[in-house]
């Protein structure tokens, strides 16, 4: 056989681990009910016809029902995300799997691409099903915005799977695996969870593209999935090795 | 238990040590007498702050402190994952304990000035948000480190937190600046040195308080790392102990409990 090429090896780490997910799917359900669950709770916490252009009084001023709201998406799909991602390793480390997977002869950073991969896939499919349902719940109307939208998702979660990728790797050597990454991922997270939630408020509010490229928390956004994209690339090495 | 064994430094070595650091631990707490009494009768009362300015002396020094810690920390966690080296992972280790108890300092020395002056405790401020996102991330770090199945994998775990970590600081402490910056409510954080009218005696004062500080601090981190190295030290003759009574693994001997410190 053929020796396969960098790309051509990440890409059947992702398949395999996809074909598990389809075939014992113990990931994928699991974040969706999850989500949905916390979608649910979370209604529980605003008035029962508030509405996205409300504009909330509290103590210390005014709160726009889209900030809490946008704050509301991000939360749910970071806590759905983490709870998955903990599960990266899970497969190959209930079945002694772990140094079959080492052995591949594939650079340490193609594997950390295929596991990051996987977990984007996880993420993309949560947020698939979880903003329809916000757009339910909460009367979202975003009209041509839904494009700007799919932008910010795409681009928080590219820096949330790379973080989330390499602290599950140091998590699953832990006895506490699922508790202490999102105590290690979390506050590294806060940078994208500012740039995620400043961005989709402004679209909430019905500020459009104009207000929210003024921002520029798409800076924020490349420069973070740019450092932690190379950082763990680079890193993964010494976390499993 | 008496006998000196060739891997690991003998009583006078350790004797020596310990001399070293218990000079370095006078040293430090004179400079901190000179520097309590500096703040109480030299530095004069703020006008416009009143005395609880005062509090600006251990709580810059130690904001100080806390970011030399972790800078620390990143630096030995980059060596210990080139080099392997025990020693550099236990200064990691250590700077990082140490640095969590200066941020600790910083964020209670805050609210305590914050309440009489802002008239509230916290505010969601950008310096104040972003000690505190330091101070979790360093607190998940030494969990991370207690909680590693094989403890002698712990330190380059704990390695890659403490790189991550400290290249993130500058983007948390940008979004965090911004986003306050965007929504300002309240009062601002006032630069304490711009509208402070600190003279020579309060100038005096501040770089004395500094230097106290940290001599405190790198006598407290040269405790920590000698209590590291001793505990190592405990270590490799309990296993050799071990090794003498019952030589070859032996599937009876109860496992090691895991997680204990290497």
């Amino acid at each position: 056989m053929a020796e396969r090429g960098f790309v051509a090896k990440t890409t059947l780490l992702i398949r395999k681990d996809l074909l598990v997910e389809t075939r014992a799917r113990d990931t994928l359900p699991p974040m969706l009910a999850f989500c949905l669950t916390v979608a649910l709770l979370l209604a529980f916490s605003l008035p029962g016809n508030a509405v996205m252009q409300d504009v909330v009084e509290v103590p210390i001023g005014t709160v726009a029902l889209a900030d809490v709201i946008a704050g509301f998406l991000w939360i749910t799909i970071l806590f759905a995300g983490l709870i998955g991602f903990a599960r990266t390793f899970e497969v190959e480390r209930a079945d002694g799997a772990l140094d079959a997977l080492l052995l591949v002869p594939l650079d340490r950073s193609g594997l950390f691409a295929a596991k990051a991969l996987s977990n984007l896939v996880y993420i993309a499919v949560v947020e698939i099903v979880l903003v329809p349902v916000f757009t339910l719940f909460f009367t979202l109307e975003l009209g041509a915005d839904w494009l700007v939208l799919v932008l910010v998702i795409a681009l928080v979660d590219i820096g949330f799977v790379a973080i989330g990728t390499l602290f599950a790797s140091l998590a699953a050597q832990t006895r506490s695996r699922e508790l202490i990454l999102p105590v290690l991922a979390l506050p590294s997270l806060v940078p994208i969870f500012i740039a995620a939630v400043e961005l989709t408020s402004d679209l909430f509010a019905g500020g459009g593209l104009g207000a929210v490229a003024a921002r520029g928390w798409f800076g924020i956004l490349l420069l973070f999935d740019l450092v932690f994209v190379t950082v763990g690339a680079l890193a993964f090495e010494f976390a499993v090795d | 238990m008496s006998s000196s064994n060739a891997s690991t430094p003998g009583p006078e070595t350790r004797t020596a040590d310990s001399a070293k650091v218990r000079s370095l631990g006078a040293a430090a707490w004179a400079s901190v007498a000179v520097a309590l009494g500096m703040m109480l009768f030299v530095a004069r009362v703020d006008d416009f702050n009143g005395p609880i300015q005062k509090i600006f002396y251990v709580h810059v020094p130690s904001a100080w402190l806390a970011y030399l810690s972790f800078a620390i920390v990143f630096v030995c966690s980059i060596a210990y994952l080139r080099t392997e080296s025990r020693r550099w992972d236990l200064l990691a280790h250590s700077a990082a304990e140490v640095g969590v108890v200066f941020t600790s300092l910083v964020l209670i020395t805050g609210p305590i000035w914050a309440r009489p002056i802002w008239g509230t405790w916290w505010q969601w401020d950008a310096r104040l948000t972003s000690t505190l996102v330091l101070w979790l991330v360093y607190v998940g770090y030494l969990l991370l480190r207690g909680l590693s199945t094989d403890p002698s994998r712990s330190g380059r775990l704990a390695a890659v937190v403490g790189i991550v970590g400290f290249i993130n600081v500058p983007i948390v402490h940008y979004s965090v600046n911004w986003w306050r910056t965007l929504h300002p409510v309240g009062p601002t954080v006032a630069d304490p040195l711009n509208n402070s009218g600190f003279e020579a005696p309060e100038l005096a004062t501040f770089f004395v308080a500094l230097g106290a500080f940290t001599l405190l601090f790198a006598w407290l981190l040269s405790i920590r790392v000698r209590l590291g190295r001793l505990a190592d030290e405990v270590e490799a003759r309990a296993l050799a102990v071990e090794g003498v009574r019952d030589p070859g693994p032996s599937p009876r001997r109860p496992p090691r409990p895991a997680g204990s410190e290497t």
